[in-house]
């Protein structure tokens, strides 16, 4: 190591099985690793999971054809790190506990899909209208509908679906779905510090409707 | 007959004294901090030194003692979802005179008047959480290079709720978490379980107001660097009037408010 070089491979933590939303088929699939290969479910009609985003990541993801992902992300509120590339696009990556209908585990869900981060969106804003009567839970969503996104550019017309995604409940933190910040491609760039917030956010008491999660 | 001596002499010429051996907390027989001597160590050093090193009195004024009462008053409608504002009220107005009885402070009438109204207030944004599961709980958070132990106490925590509450009494509600406050608030969360959702009420008179904590390890970090410097402080003498010498009490602070102390603060620092 004298001259810093990691051989060690990225260890078995940093990989965690995906789910993918495909934008242009409004599709949600799992993939999962049978015998070797990657095989594809769509679990779009039983979509049901509780999304962590408490810790949610954003900022630049590349997608290299027949390569790996690369991520220059950081978890939300913290500073995004400079976009490495010009191959990588705004995205977001969440870790979300599908319900056992619809595979029972802890799923990784990423996409620079500009259709999906306008679903993701709006689903992260319902969470954060509700997240402090429901305080150390986690928001469960479902897959109510894919709608139209029709785009045009060059001439050409192209549609994308954007998922809605519906939050039906609120549980508490599946003890399986652990957040564990992954190493980034780039570093933020430094940041001049300035003095923590407080708190100003008004608050009341929790409601009694505890979701019996999976 | 020359005598070998038992020991052989010390060359370097210097010895270790009992003091030099001891923490510089120990050396003022401080055992432990809290986010409230922390807090006075920011706001009034003077004030620090006098009560933790001079070990002067420190009277608490009615203003405390409101605070208190009216946490007592709010407990036990906590604890007996039943019991009547009235009989909150009694419990409250008991304490504060219990606390109160030794006292010639002007401004015990002032904070009398506040008291019913400042339980009223506090009942009906709390009740809704239901029954604590636990009060006044102790929690002890260790600090790297702190030689001794952070400790303080939280007002209520309704674990099955995820949801821990600092009370604070005021004549007015602030519009955000006061920063003292923050840090305090942080321990607690650090303690008891990041996954709480740690918050302060504000209880006035008329209104109340309660405020989710942000950036709880930022205030916890800076607790703990309070923390060490007070240390470092400490370490500059185990002579307390020398230390009293590299600050000066602004005197105007409430932290001098009561007459024995700001006699005391004149004849220490002659201001």
């Amino acid at each position: 190591m004298a001259i810093g070089i990691n051989y060690e491979s990225a260890g078995s933590e940093d990989i965690i099985p995906i789910i993918k939303y495909d934008a242009k088929a409004g599709r949600m699939f799992r993939r999962d690793r049978v015998n070797g290969d990657n095989e594809q479910v769509d679990i779009t009609r039983s979509f049901k999971a509780a999304f962590d985003f408490e810790n949610l990541e954003t900022g630049f993801i590349a997608f290299p054809v027949g390569g790996a992902p690369d991520f220059a992300l950081a978890r939300i509120g913290d500073r995004i790190p400079e976009k490495p590339t010009s191959d990588h696009r705004q995205g977001v990556r969440l870790l979300v506990k599908l319900t056992k209908d619809c595979g029972g585990d802890v799923r990784e869900l990423a996409s620079t899909a500009k259709a999906f981060l306008r679903g993701i969106d709006a689903a992260h804003d319902a969470y954060e209208a509700d997240k402090a009567a429901n305080p150390g839970k986690l928001p469960v969503f479902i897959l109510e509908d894919t709608v139209p996104v029709v785009s045009e550019g060059g001439g050409n017309k192209t549609t994308n679906y954007s998922p809605v995604f519906k939050l039906i409940g609120w549980v508490a933190r599946p003890s399986d779905l652990t957040y564990i910040p992954r190493a980034k491609s780039s570093e933020p760039a430094p940041a001049k510090a300035t003095p923590p917030s407080t708190g100003s956010s008004r608050v009341t008491a929790p409601v009694d409707a505890d979701d019996d999660f999976g | 007959m020359v005598v070998a001596p038992a020991h052989p002499p010390v060359e370097c010429g210097a010895t270790l004294s009992e003091s030099d051996a001891m923490s510089p907390f120990e050396r003022y027989g401080i055992e432990h901090l809290s986010p409230s001597s922390c807090n006075t160590f920011s706001a009034a050093p003077a004030a620090f030194i006098l009560q933790k090193c001079l070990k002067r009195s420190n009277p608490v004024g009615p203003a405390a003692h409101r605070g208190t009462a009216v946490e007592t008053g709010i407990a036990h409608g906590l604890m007996y979802p039943d019991a009547s504002e009235e009989e909150c009220i009694t419990k409250t107005r008991e304490q504060f005179n219990t606390l109160n009885a030794l006292s010639t402070d002007s401004r015990i009438d002032k904070e009398a008047g506040v008291l019913a109204d400042m339980v009223k207030t506090g009942l009906r944004e709390l009740r809704p959480y239901g029954v604590p599961s636990s009060m006044q709980g102790h929690v002890t958070h260790t600090v790297e290079g702190l030689s001794v132990p952070l400790i303080g106490y939280y007002d209520f925590e309704w674990a099955h709720k995820n949801v821990l509450i600092d009370l604070k009494t005021s004549h007015t509600v602030p519009s955000k978490i006061k920063l003292p406050h923050a840090r305090q608030v942080s321990l607690y969360k650090a303690t008891r379980g990041e996954h709480l959702s740690a918050r302060v009420t504000y209880c006035a008179p008329k209104k109340v107001a309660t405020y989710e904590l942000e950036n709880f390890r930022e205030h916890l970090s800076a607790l703990e660097r309070v923390c060490l410097t007070i240390q470092k402080f400490l370490s500059l003498s185990d002579d307390p009037l020398e230390l009293a010498s590299y600050v000066v009490p602004d005197v105007d602070s409430f932290y001098y408010n009561d007459p024995v102390t700001r006699q005391e603060v004149f004849e220490i620092w002659r201001v």
